[in-house]
């Protein structure tokens, strides 16, 4: 390189799609086209650009620029559906908003579909005729998965899923060991030498799954399941090799990947002959296993799918477990995860649980499944180009904390937990944050 | 000339029924996707909720939020279905009485007026300029224009004077022309739109999400609370 040109550094992914070749594009319409049910052919056929749906989306509070604004990510995808798709798009493009899949097209497509949304589905909810947005965006994704374009953050967690058995590629020996010493540490906190964490125990009534993180960043949050389990005499177990909850195929939108991913679970529990898999608090992980995972895979399943939350709180209404709420006394509020709960419709355990487990609980406003997202979902926090969006649009969650005065959030959901975590540093909240779980057995009678 | 032009209404008219019923065939031609999960909720209960409540100002954020757009849309799109009413009731050359004329009028006043201040906020808002195709435009000027029509003709005496009156000759062309334009631009929504309520009902209801909407604790002090929150919106 001669010495007085500059040097300019391309982003490689970037890079990526500019060397994108017609073949490339056609290869993402087809598996576009391919993902066309009757659901979404009508959705196709329904927005209006009335664009109420924009206040509904923390991306748009929080940027206010109409890349975020979800009829305008819709558009995008509308517009392509348009031009390859309908009749007047094809031979009216710019009259109906028909859109060229060109390279720039891409970029725009990675740039909104990855890097603006979180699919959270608040947008659907509030959608004036109904549209199932974040599913469209979903496949809109996977037309970009099919062409490799998945950003690079995303790509790597997923492959490391598929490579080494799940997302945080944890050792099978250091996974066994985690166990064992929280088993140890179990034992000596209840003073109960029988207090087991099992593993690979067939015919256990209860599969639990975990999230990797919690086996490397959270522990006590698979002890305080242990003690909830053991509390209530259950019979559960965990599993050596099929145990990640996680699913971020859910993410990229590729469907094959992500049922790969989900079958892992279904083997295991027919390895290991369970009654019913039950999920850790992770709401993607929730959505992915109870909901989406039977679909990708074309099949019933032949065993009951549950939430942790459900069971804890079948735990509770039975009289199997005691809680004292007072051992909780700091005020506490709960952070609903969109997907396991504007998706997934588990709503009402976990406040049930927190209402026996702690003294003081303060609802957010907006809560339920109108509750607002966090921002961690969607993938965001695997992408790091996209980390100052991400936290910009966790500005929306961490006014809804603030008002509520609350020193503990609770979240049933360990991205959740993770963006949290970063918009408390980041709008200096000063708040604790705890799964649902944890709060329970921190206030179990023994 | 007046037969001439009411057949083309009806010519109009059976084409846009025959382009939109291809459009729907060709949408239902794609494969239904199959529900294997569990459900968790009532789907029926889903629906009920995404045509009763789920379409509530007090329930649904963006409707409360942007009243004002909400209860336009809502007085546009009844004053497109009494104009379409009153056009076959003209075409049929049926007298309708004074005292149904009257709704029939106000109604068809009130859509046009709501329809033009819709086309305003899209043309004024840069926001929704930004959202708008040339096709979001044309829409809302084409009923537009039939409903200020429809209007108009009410205001008719009965029966009508002979000659026609250009105002019926007016509202069987603007007739012609959105009976055309519904199966090429937005307006086909107006075939689809039941149909995603439906699937949104499915979809909330089968995983129980609407279920508890009612009668999870404190769900009616919310409703309440969000009853009133609407109340004050209302208020300057």
């Amino acid at each position: 390189m001669n010495e007085n040109e500059t040097y300019v550094s391309k982003d490689p992914f970037d890079e990526k799609i500019e060397q994108l070749s017609p073949a490339d594009r056609e290869k993402a319409l087809k598996v576009f086209a391919e993902k066309i049910n009757r659901e979404f052919a009508v959705y196709f056929n329904s927005c209006v650009h009335c664009g109420l749906c924009a206040d509904s989306c923390h991306y748009y509070l929080t940027h206010q620029d109409i890349q975020s604004l979800p009829a305008y990510k819709l558009g995008l995808v509308i517009g392509i559906f348009k031009k390859y798709f309908s009749f007047m798009g094809k031979n009216m493009p710019g009259w109906v908003g028909a859109k060229s899949f060109d390279n720039r097209m891409v970029k725009e497509w990675v740039d909104s579909l990855y890097g603006r949304c979180s699919l959270c589905g608040r947008c659907s909810l509030n959608c004036s005729i109904g549209i199932n947005i974040a599913a469209l965006i979903r496949a809109a994704r996977g037309a970009l998965a099919a062409i490799g374009l998945v950003p690079p953050g995303l790509q790597s967690t997923i492959e490391t899923a598929v490579e080494k058995g799940n997302n945080m590629g944890i050792k099978k020996d250091d996974w066994l060991e985690t166990a064992s010493w929280l088993e140890e540490e179990l034992q000596t906190e209840i003073a109960d030498p029988a207090a087991r964490i099992p593993m690979d125990q067939k015919d256990a009534r209860y599969f639990y799954t975990i999230n990797p993180r919690e086996a490397m960043f959270f522990p006590l949050s698979i002890s305080a399941v242990a003690k909830l389990f053991h509390a209530a005499g259950e019979s559960w177990t965990l599993a050596a090799d099929s145990y990640d909850v996680t699913n971020y195929g859910l993410y990229s939108g590729d469907d094959e990947t992500a049922g790969m991913l989900s079958d892992r679970l279904v083997q295991g529990m027919a390895k290991l002959g369970c009654k019913t898999l039950v999920l850790a608090e992770c709401g993607h992980g929730f959505k992915s296993n109870r909901w989406e995972a039977p679909e990708w895979l074309s099949k019933k399943y032949g065993f009951e799918v549950k939430s942790i939350l459900e069971v804890v709180a079948g735990f509770i209404r039975e009289g199997r477990i005691k809680l004292d709420p007072a051992k909780n006394q700091e005020p506490v509020t709960l952070h609903d995860p969109c997907n396991l709960v504007r998706m997934g419709g588990i709503i009402e355990e976990q406040r049930f649980i927190l209402r026996h487990a702690v003294s003081q609980f303060i609802e957010m406003i907006p809560n339920r499944e109108k509750n607002f997202c966090c921002g961690g979902g969607g993938g965001q926090l695997a992408m790091t180009q996209f980390s100052q969006r991400r936290l910009k649009a966790g500005g929306v969650k961490a006014e809804q904390i603030r008002k509520t005065g609350a020193k503990i959030v609770a979240t049933p959901c360990h991205n959740c937990i993770d963006q949290l975590m970063e918009l408390n540093k980041h709008y200096q909240l000063d708040v604790k944050i705890k799964t649902v779980c944890e709060l329970a057995a921190d206030a179990l009678v023994l | 000339m007046l037969t001439f032009m009411k057949f083309g209404v009806i010519i109009a008219f059976l084409f846009s029924l025959v382009s939109l019923s291809y459009l729907v065939l060709k949408t239902f031609s794609h494969e239904k996707k199959k529900l294997n999960a569990e459900p968790r909720g009532d789907w029926k209960k889903g629906i009920i909720y995404a045509f009763g409540k789920g379409m509530m100002p007090w329930e649904k954020e963006s409707a409360r939020n942007h009243l004002p757009t909400y209860i336009g849309g809502i007085f546009y799109h009844i004053g497109i279905f009494i104009s379409l009413l009153y056009l076959l009731i003209v075409i049929l050359a049926i007298q309708l009485p004074a005292a149904v004329i009257l709704p029939v009028r106000v109604l068809s006043l009130a859509g046009a007026i709501a329809g033009l201040a819709l086309l305003a906020k899209r043309i004024f808002s840069p926001v929704m300029r930004a959202l708008s195709c040339p096709d979001d435009f044309a829409a809302n000027i084409i009923v537009d224009i039939f409903l200020i029509l429809s209007f108009l003709h009410t205001l008719l005496p009965a029966p009508s004077p002979v000659p026609v009156p250009v105002v019926t000759l007016f509202l069987f062309a603007s007739a012609v022309i959105m009976f055309l334009y519904m199966p090429l631009g937005k307006i086909r929504h107006c075939f689809f739109f039941f149909y995603v309520r439906i699937l949104f009902g499915i979809f909330y209801g089968r995983r129980g999400v609407f279920q508890n909407n009612f009668c999870h604790q404190g769900g009616k002090v919310f409703l309440i609370i969000n009853f009133l929150v609407f109340l004050r919106a209302l208020v300057p």
